[in-house]
């Protein structure tokens, strides 16, 4: 997905308190390498490897030493940078542009910005912001609770019951991200789901139509975001055939690359599916834990099968 | 209608592990197939195949000799896929 100085802008300005100096017009450049570069070498002259294709930013270093340079050289060097077409120049320490650089970037036309943080921090920060940005994304179709620090999908055809084993969830004090549509982002390995900001919170029961949780059940049964620990599926009964009975190995999907339990769990009439679903979140919990039931109860029987034999 | 069929026969459980957790879902799954009722165990203790914390009770270790019975009128047909359980030691050592 490509970034443009605007989306930085428009992402990033207060957290990197960022201040645009020149270019309002051509916000629309693309950040095609997603991470910064400190011109310094490049300053000396040595342009091998230089990251052009980066946000170039000068900080104490770089200043110091261009104000080593004779005028002449100064200018030389920098037309020579700014002439490999960076997407732009943020200046830390909140200093003033060299008349240098402020008169390049306004004939190479590349945005120029400054910052009141020191270079470290802002380096830090603007990773952290470049990668939020481009990380991936998907929509996908499933509710998202939290169930005491875990994180469910909630999948299965339309009119199965997702809201509806939501709502007895939300209910028993659990909380809602998102209903019957989530976004998720990938984030190192891991992956954040939140609702869509335009229908937040809200969520759609058959025959009562849209509510919103907070006003009817406060805003502990509301969560902005959460992790993805587990998937469930919900689906019709249909015989003892296709479903887990032991527990010992459940199943996985992959959501945006990474692999996730994933548990397909019956519905059929009588069958508390809130209940169910809050049984298995905590179950998975004691897994995290180190207590894997199933498989303990299995080395048990084992055991004292091998007793009997004598083995 | 089919006729109702009550076969019983006896199998012994070959696996070095007996009938833990993985061979009793096999087992559940096999007889969940079938309208029949099937019962495992020995005489005067049995419980239904249907049954995996159930059939955990019944102690099938390795050597073990256990009763299967099935009543209903695809009992013969439950009998030959357990049957084939047993024989292959639910796909294990």
């Amino acid at each position: 997905m490509a970034i443009t100085l605007k989306d930085l802008l428009d992402t990033g300005a207060e957290r990197l308190a960022l201040e645009l100096m020149w270019g309002d017009g051509h916000l629309n450049r693309e950040i095609e390498e997603k991470s910064l570069n400190r011109p310094g070498l490049a300053l000396t002259g040595f342009f091998q490897y230089f990251a052009q294709r980066r946000l170039q930013v000068f900080g104490l270093a770089e200043f110091t030493y261009l104000k080593s340079l004779s005028s002449k050289e100064r200018e030389a060097r920098l037309r020579e940078m700014f002439e490999k077409n960076v997407p732009g120049v943020i200046i830390s320490r909140n200093r003033n542009p060299l008349p240098e650089i402020r008169a390049l970037a306004e004939e190479y036309k590349t945005p120029l910005f400054r910052t009141t943080m020191i270079t470290s921090h802002f380096i830090n920060e603007c990773t952290l912001i470049l990668e939020e940005l481009s990380a991936p994304r998907t929509r996908i179709q499933g509710t998202m609770l939290e169930i005491m620090g875990i994180g469910v999908l909630l999948q299965g055809q339309a009119g199965i019951g997702k809201s509806e084993t939501a709502l007895s969830l939300i209910g028993r004090g659990y909380s809602l991200v998102a209903d019957d549509v989530t976004e998720m982002v990938r984030t190192g390995g891991r992956i954040t789901a939140f609702a869509h900001e335009l229908t937040r919170y809200h969520m759609e029961i058959r025959g009562v139509g849209i509510v919103h949780v907070p006003s009817l059940f406060g805003v502990s049964a509301i969560r902005r975001d959460a992790m993805l620990d587990i998937v469930i599926n919900l689906h019709p009964y249909m015989n003892d055939a296709e479903e887990e009975r032991t527990g010992i190995q459940p199943g996985a999907i992959e959501v945006l690359g990474i692999k996730f339990p994933y548990y397909e769990l019956p519905v059929s009439p009588g069958r508390d599916m809130a209940n169910i679903v809050e049984a298995t979140a905590l179950n998975y919990k004691l897994k995290l834990l180190g207590h894997d039931a199933a498989k303990e109860l299995d080395e048990k029987v084992i055991g004292t099968f091998l007793r009997k034999v004598g083995k | 209608m089919a006729e109702k069929q009550n076969i019983s026969r006896e199998f012994e459980v070959l696996n070095q592990y007996g009938i833990h957790a993985r061979p009793a879902a096999l087992l559940v799954k096999a007889a969940g197939k079938f309208k029949c009722d099937i019962f495992i165990g020995r005489k005067g203790e049995e419980v239904s195949a249907k049954s995996i914390m159930g059939l955990l009770t019944i102690e099938g270790h390795q050597g073990a000799r256990l009763i299967v019975r099935a009543t209903g009128t695809d009992a013969e047909a439950a009998l030959l896929e357990i049957a084939e359980l047993f024989e292959n030691k639910f796909f294990e050592e």
